[in-house]
């Protein structure tokens, strides 16, 4: 039965719910309380007890949160205070309007101190949830900064292939570094070591240990050489339980101090060489398999199309995209196409190697739109409708090694759109210097020379 | 009454005879027991009724080797792992060190051995200079020994890890490190892993298989592909390059493949019985491994033929047709993963270069090991490359650690060959294929070799990153026993960015 009190445990989000409402309304009531015909004091009462009821449902589920699903004392402490003080309040409120005859002015206060707490205490609540920032997040930049949020690490540096020697040292590398890794903590409003990181005048100023730049001397400037200090030393910054600079980050930063920790320097005129630069170049990383909203297909037809032989499974758990090849299935012909024709939209790598398919199929698969990968390896194709293949858009690798496909057929496929290599191995194909195509061809046949080396006797 | 009438009758006397009053009361304590238990330890979980025995048995559990998709899309698909058992030495290979040269022949620095235990170096030894001759290769300048004139040529297709370490300096527990990711027994090897995590991909073979080559297998024994606390099913299945590729594989003379079917039928029905009454995972592996076996007779002699090659592939690769030879696993290694196993793993002994003897010296033994592997592995990234296999597949190179930059001084005495002592603060390894770097150089070492600098490379890290490339996040991918999850990775590791495509 251990399940049962993190179970209520979890019915916690639902009850606050109630006594917000609850004891909202009955404060409402209190202040829209009048004289004789439109008091509501009868019904006060009642309304703080339903409250104060609910209250102590959620303190208790909320304190059962708290034991079984692991949070820390310091991050729930103010928030499960002040709850069982709304529980409190709102009791004693029940009390003393149980008591009282009117509603007097101290009630009135004492209510709308209620309020607050029920205010407050959702508020926190609301963020050991969704976090700090949630309702700070949405605003704009410049109200953020008037209202003093701490902006949490700004982006990581990212600089253009291009034309990136004209960017400020400072200010177009160094300082989003610092922005990145260190302002949370070295901020004007929060004056770690007495230290800002925000601008190059704090920077110049330095902290309470003194001077952080020593023009040229990375190893005796605060700012580089505590980066480098072991994790483990106190010194060392950033603290070792936050997240730590990465190499290249550091490496700039030193560069940037040997070569003068100047605010004007371009990093073209600073001659810093481009090794230390290409790590922070925008990288497109696009993704190997096309992007889709393919439906995925359901485990059972999954299971049945591997009942009839095929070797299917999805590209990764998240992925629509399937895998499929024969390699179990060698009989495989073009007329077994129809048992793959439902999953059409989902194929993105077929291998149809050592079957007995043949040209005919390359009609079949060419209306394969995310089919990414073909391999039609030691098979009767002799290439004629290859061309058909510039329909598959997305096809990236295409496998005809040891097939009868000829250059001819190959070269109606230059300018596909995404085609990257053929291979070709074991064929007629010979590559031709002369011949340029869009995709590249691999016609393999490679050889190691015999060296004298080989037949030594060591 | 007829004989099988008879016979009926036997049995049932026979089995009420066998039941004495001793049977009735430990029956009656334990299924009696059992049943008033039953309730109390599974009546609450989820589950339990879907199989009479009260055990959580999944899908997975029933058939264990059926493909799963990896929580990610992979950048390979297949696993190549070369391991030089004995560990080779990086100074004579790969790890270019001119320094060492003006130091050859003088006592190490003090610096270097305070502190310090190494395997058989005592007192003060000698510096080694590099015995062989170096030279920067490809468009990529790597620096590659003349022990490898074939492989130096396909530097291109590669990435170095210069400054790999590990804190083991004995081969049993240094390649157990290597291949499970702790030096003591009781882990899965990375190919277990990796097979219970994606199943296997052909049916009619094993997701992982392991050939071994250099006359012995390793130090560590055969727990270097043992499944630890995985089920067994998990484990390397060793394929002999000479002979039968799996012994007692073929059907003796008058067994017909339908009697040999109805044989593990009969076995399998028997284990299936067993499994109900103790509902021993193991059993279920037994059952699996019977059906597997039953397939591999198919698909593995015609898999581990290497006769069948043509003529320039065997001349590509150096085969020896009929012996056991790297050269030969090499060519296995790729039919194995054109025919869809996911984890091959080969192991070549003779690597241990301590200066002892001929064979197991720097300057001699070390030429000779070099020149058994520097064809086979050259051509196996050539061949994988010409049929587009290696954009698929991954190649790992390494030993289990390096080997000093002194000379070896057992027992305080000059050895009579040129020789290190095992070594882990730094040595090479290198990758290639699916989703590696082509051409890069991660590492560096200080001028002696000795030890890493820069770009560090743990063991671990190396696991995360082949798991990485596999499709896993090695963070995530665990398996709960005896109370915890497990990683191949336990609490560390880090992708090695700087050499993933």
């Amino acid at each position: 039965m251990d399940f049962l009190f993190p179970l209520f445990g979890r019915f916690h989000p639902l009850f606050v719910h109630l006594p917000i409402g609850i004891l909202f309304f009955a404060v409402l009531l209190v202040f829209l309380s009048g004289k004789e015909k439109t008091s509501f004091l009868p019904v006060i009462p009642v309304a703080f007890l339903c409250g104060a009821f609910f209250a102590l449902l959620s303190g208790i589920s909320g304190f059962l949160q708290y034991r079984h699903e692991g949070y820390t004392w310091e991050t729930i402490q103010i928030h499960l205070i002040l709850g069982w003080s709304t529980v409190a309040v709102a009791i004693w409120l029940y009390i003393s309007f149980r008591k009282t005859t009117e509603v007097t002015r101290i009630l009135k206060a004492q209510s709308g101190g209620l309020f607050l707490l029920l205010m407050l205490t959702g508020h926190l609540g609301g963020n050991i949830t969704r976090g700090d920032d949630y309702l700070f997040e949405v605003l704009p930049p410049g109200l953020q900064s008037f209202l003093g949020i701490e902006i949490e690490a700004s982006k990581p540096l990212q600089l253009p292939t291009e034309n990136w020697e004209e960017i400020e040292f400072y200010t177009g590398a160094i300082q989003p570094i610092l922005n990145h890794n260190c302002i949370s903590c070295h901020n004007p409003k929060n004056l770690k070591g007495e230290l800002d990181l925000t601008s190059s005048e704090g920077l110049l100023k330095g902290g309470e240990s003194g001077e952080i730049l020593f023009n040229g001397n990375p190893e005796k400037s605060g700012l580089f050489a505590r980066l480098v200090l072991p994790k483990e030393d106190e010194e060392h910054m950033p603290p070792k339980e936050k997240r730590q600079p990465r190499k290249e980050e550091i490496e700039l930063i030193k560069a940037w101090i040997e070569s003068g920790a100047s605010v004007e320097k371009s990093l073209g005129s600073a001659q810093v060489p481009i090794s230390l630069i290409s790590a922070f170049f925008v990288k497109e990383e696009t993704p190997f398999y096309p992007p889709t909203d393919t439906k995925s297909i359901a485990i059972d037809s999954l299971s049945a199309l591997r009942k009839k032989g095929f070797f299917a499974e999805n590209i990764s758990i998240d992925s629509p995209l399937l895998r499929i090849s024969c390699i179990n299935f060698p009989d495989f012909q073009d007329e077994d196409w129809n048992k793959l024709i439902s999953f059409s939209d989902n194929i993105a790598y077929l291998d149809l190697s050592g079957t007995q398919v043949t040209d005919a199929i390359i009609d079949s698969v060419s209306s394969l739109k995310n089919l990414t990968v073909l391999k039609i390896n030691d098979a009767d194709i002799e290439g004629g409708s290859l061309v058909k293949l510039k329909n598959a858009q997305n096809l990236k690798l295409l496998y005809l090694n040891s097939t009868a496909v000829t250059l001819d057929h190959l070269k109606l496929l230059d300018g596909h759109l995404n085609l990257i290599k053929i291979f070709v191995y074991k064929t007629s194909v010979s590559t031709n210097p002369d011949d340029k195509l869009s995709f590249e061809l691999e016609t393999g046949d490679f050889l190691l020379p015999k060296l004298a080396t080989d037949t030594i006797v060591y | 009454m007829n004989q099988l009438e008879r016979l009926f009758k036997e049995l049932t006397e026979q089995k009420l005879r066998n039941q004495t009053r001793r049977h009735f009361l430990m029956d009656c304590v334990s299924k009696v027991g059992g049943l008033a238990m039953a309730p109390l330890l599974f009546g609450c979980e989820p589950g339990a009724a879907k199989n009479p025995i009260g055990m959580n048995l999944s899908a997975r559990d029933l058939n264990p080797l059926s493909p799963l998709p990896p929580p990610f899309a992979p950048k390979a698909k297949s696993i190549i792992y070369l391991h030089m058992a004995g560990a080779p030495s990086q100074l004579e290979l790969f790890d270019y060190k001119p320094e060492l040269i003006k130091y050859d022949g003088k006592p190490c620095p003090e610096s270097l051995l305070e502190g310090r235990q190494f395997a058989f170096i005592r007192g003060v030894p000698n510096i080694l200079g590099p015995q062989a001759n170096f030279a920067q290769h490809g468009q990529s300048g790597a620096w590659v020994s003349d022990y490898l004139p074939h492989f130096s040529t396909v530097v291109d297709e590669v990435s170095f890890l210069k400054a790999v370490h590990t804190d083991q300096f004995n081969h049993g527990p240094a390649q157990l490190f290597m291949q499970t990711g702790s030096p003591r027994l009781g882990r899965p090897s990375i190919g277990s892993w990796v097979t219970y995590g994606l199943g296997t991909e052909n049916q009619n073979l094993p997701g992982f298989v392991v050939l071994t080559s250099g006359g012995k297998t390793p130090d560590a024994g055969k727990s270097v592909w043992g499944s630890g606390f995985l089920p067994s099913v998990y484990q390397g299945v060793q394929c002999r390059s000479k002979g039968d590729p799996v012994l007692y594989l073929q059907d003796p003379d008058g067994m017909t493949r339908d009697l040999k079917k109805s044989v593990i039928q009969a076995i399998n029905s028997s284990n299936e019985e067993s499994f109900k009454d103790f509902g021993d995972p193991e059993t279920l592996a037994r059952i699996n491994q019977y059906e597997m076996a039953y397939r591999m007779q198919i698909e593995v002699p015609e898999v581990m033929n290497i006769n069948d090659e043509p003529a320039d592939i065997q001349e590509l690769y150096g085969t020896k047709p009929g012996e056991e030879s790297f050269a030969n696993n090499c060519l296995l290694a790729r039919k194995l993963v054109e025919k869809g196993v996911r984890f091959v793993q080969l192991y070549d002994w003779g690597w241990d270069t301590h200066g002892t003897s001929k064979e197991g010296s720097i300057d001699s033994g070390l030429r000779h090991k070099c020149q058994e592997i520097d064809r086979p592995v050259t051509a196996l990234l050539l061949d994988l490359k010409q049929r587009g296999l290696l954009e698929e597949t991954l190649v790992v190179w390494g030993g289990e650690f390096g080997r000093t930059p002194m000379q070896e001084n057992r027992e305080g005495k000059v050895q009579g060959w040129k020789g290190r002592d095992h070594h882990g603060d730094a040595f090479t390894m290198w990758m290639a294929g699916g989703g590696i770097k082509k051409g890069a150089s991660y590492g560096v070492t200080d001028d002696f070799g000795f030890a890493g600098l820069e770009e560090r490379v743990s063991v671990h890290d190396i696991h995360a990153s082949i798991l990485h490339l596999m499709g896993f996040d090695h963070e995530q991918f665990t398996y709960n026993f005896q109370g915890r999850p497990f990683r191949l990775t336990d609490v560390e590791g880090e992708l090695i960015h700087s050499i993933l495509a």
